[in-house]
């Protein structure tokens, strides 16, 4: 039978694994491309926050953010093992194939945020979708005003990207604050919840025309949350992605709703304002 | 529209012009015992198709959204890959389709063909899909205690959405045209022009029949105005979950429900399939994350959910009737008594208290 004139939102295209890189414990960057260089010209022109889902051949298809900035050459996505999809792409060796749709979701604005000030904060993988922004922010850096990163983790050893880490605390006009949970390993930085970096002294989070973009595990969230809004931050000055079971990425599923988004299409990108207005848990 | 009048005696004869124009055509019939279904009609049963009898629990909806789907093949040879979609584009048409299925398919349309992805699936079911739709009006048969189509605004007779819609006049059917390729059936010599007197009689039967509907109060435009404020106690909504099994039988025989998972399974060595099943909110997986987390855990969030989805006036505006229509099928297998008409009743009681006691202390 010929093809139908509408496009199969559902059908995944190949791609190839290049290499894998371990971040934490059962977290890995898998760098990967469309074998069709078409079709992976497309996909790059990706915006911060969006998403693409992945298919692993025998197993299933899982959502997943894309940590890359646009403005890099390559693309990859950042794991955690947990489940039977993910685990089946930690099992998968450089060469093996996969396949991959999307970019799907609305992404971050980063065009809206131009000539504000930039807060990330990221607790945990969180960072993951974040990377992207912080990225494509640096990259573009004369188009924002003050940058800063605040990233905590469990213990030093669950620090995410270490190497991304290192240059954006060399990288001028970036100031990049760390914590974690337990000093161990000999970390002789901060020790406390993501939150506590915002009291240290030196640290001066800028409230006025600032965007802050926080992600990370339910309970980070929402004393995060809290402390921005106790320092005057405005709701609709804090955005957030947020991660729902998923299995269409296009709005069809139901799966990601809640309350009346859908958080493939409507989402994964909100402002505070917006997730409250939601009415569920996140 | 045009109209025509047929013998009663013709009435099938409309399936065998359809057959002889290349559809498959599924039709009503009766089980062994009081049960009914959709089947494909051929020489054998051709005879048995039933005009009037109790709307099937299984609705037609999967003629245009499958219960299992195949969407696509994936094979595994010499470390390569390849997708091959399965694509499935029947000439069907569907012969007693009730008016709050035809509500039915039409709200699939809007949800499926609509906003900012359409689906090539549900598309090549829709496409050369025929739609005959028959009015209920045999009280006796056609209507149960548990319908309430003249709540929802969907029936007992379609205003639109059909290609023929034929209504029991007595010995006599009207037919009724609604598309291009249902007035072109009027060709045939079993079609003569009606009077006056025929459209005298529907509009009598029409108005006799409104009346013998036993559901006729569910209060739907004050619970809409409740869910989409989200005026209702939590307490209410813990009540009606409390009544929930957890089957996802409401949702099984939803007309208008389109949730669904996608799931892979093997079909050889090298080979497996992808196929999408009809999902439920009421069941707890629904929304569980890989790792065990799940944002709506307790029953009555996912109980809120199906109504909150059907009701909400956000939804209705985008898909412009709400997601019921009707034809309570859900009423009708809730062992919890909480389908669609007592949860509307639910919630204009326990929230019209609340309203009443709110403005008596201000």
């Amino acid at each position: 039978m010929s093809a139908p004139a509408t496009e199969n939102v559902y059908l995944p295209k190949t791609a190839v694994l290049e290499r894998v890189v371990s971040e934490i414990a059962e977290v890995k960057t898998f760098y990967w491309h469309f074998e069709d260089s078409a079709e992976q010209e497309a996909f790059r022109q990706f915006r911060p926050g969006q998403f693409a889902q992945v298919s692993l051949f025998g197993v299933g298809e899982f959502p997943t953010s894309l940590p890359p900035s646009p403005t890099e050459g390559e693309t990859f996505f950042t794991v955690r093992q947990v489940g039977s999809c993910t685990s089946a792409l930690h099992r998968l060796q450089p060469g093996d194939k996969f396949a991959v749709r999307g970019p799907y979701g609305n992404g971050f604005p980063m065009e809206d945020y131009y000539g504000k000030n930039l807060v990330f904060v990221a607790g945990g993988i969180g960072l993951i979708p974040l990377r992207s922004c912080i990225v494509y922010a640096l990259k573009n850096r004369n188009k924002y005003k003050s940058i800063q990163i605040f990233h905590g983790a469990k213990t030093p050893k669950e620090l995410m990207y270490v190497p991304n880490l290192h240059e954006w605390e060399q990288t001028p006009g970036v100031e990049c604050y760390l914590t974690v949970d337990r000093a161990t390993d000999g970390w002789n930085g901060n020790v406390g919840v993501v939150g506590s970096l915002f009291k240290k002294p030196g640290v001066q989070v800028p409230v006025e025309n600032t965007t802050a973009f926080v992600c990370g595990p339910p309970v980070m969230f929402r004393f995060v949350i809290k402390d921005l809004l106790e320092m005057g931050f405005s709701e609709k000055n804090i955005v957030s992605t947020l991660e729902r079971y998923m299995k269409c990425g296009v709005g069809k599923c139901g799966h990601c709703c809640i309350g009346v988004a859908y958080v493939c299409v409507d989402g994964p990108v909100f402002t505070y304002e917006q997730i409250k207005k939601l009415g569920e848990d996140i | 529209m045009k109209a025509r009048i047929l013998d009663r005696a013709d009435v099938l004869k409309i399936v065998d012009l359809l057959r002889q124009q290349g559809y498959e055509v599924v039709a009503p019939f009766y089980g062994r015992g009081r049960d009914t279904f959709f089947d494909t009609v051929t020489d054998q049963n051709r005879d048995r198709i039933q005009i009037h009898l109790p709307n099937p629990y299984y609705p037609p909806k999967r003629f245009v959204f499958p219960h299992i789907e195949r969407l696509m093949k994936f094979e595994r040879s010499d470390g390569q890959i390849h997708i091959e979609p399965v694509y499935e584009q029947p000439k069907r048409a569907i012969f007693g389709i009730r008016s709050c299925d035809l509500a039915g398919i039409y709200h699939l349309d809007r949800f499926y063909l609509g906003r900012e992805f359409r689906d090539v699936y549900y598309e090549n079911h829709r496409k050369n899909l025929f739609l005959v739709n028959v009015v209920c009006s045999d009280v006796d048969r056609d209507i149960n205690d548990e319908c309430f189509c003249v709540c929802t605004d969907t029936g007992p007779a379609a205003r639109d959405h059909f290609d023929l819609q034929l209504m029991d006049l007595g010995s006599e059917f009207m037919a009724v045209a609604g598309t291009p390729a249902g007035e072109a059936l009027f060709a045939d010599p079993i079609f003569r022009k009606g009077e006056a007197a025929h459209i005298e009689k529907r509009h009598a039967i029409l108005d006799e029949l409104r009346k013998r509907f036993k559901t006729t109060t569910s209060w739907f435009s004050a619970t809409v105005r409740y869910v989409t404020q989200g005026d209702i106690l939590e307490k209410t909504w813990e009540e009606i979950g409390n009544r929930c099994l957890e089957c996802g039988g409401c949702t099984y025989v939803c007309p208008a429900c389109t949730c669904f998972t996608v799931s892979d399974r093997p079909i050889g060595p090298n080979e497996f399939e992808r196929v999408r099943v009809w999902d439920a909110c009421a069941l707890s997986g629904f929304t569980r994350m890989a790792g065990g987390h799940n944002p709506r855990k307790a029953v009555h969030d996912r109980r809120n959910r199906r109504f909150f989805r059907k009701l909400a006036h956000f939804f209705i505006q985008r898909e412009l009737a709400m997601a019921c229509v009707g034809c309570g099928r859900c009423a009708a297998v809730c062992h919890g008594d909480i389908g669609m008409p007592s949860v509307v009743e639910m919630i204009r009681r326990a929230t019209g208290e609340v309203d009443k006691h709110e403005r008596a202390s201000h």
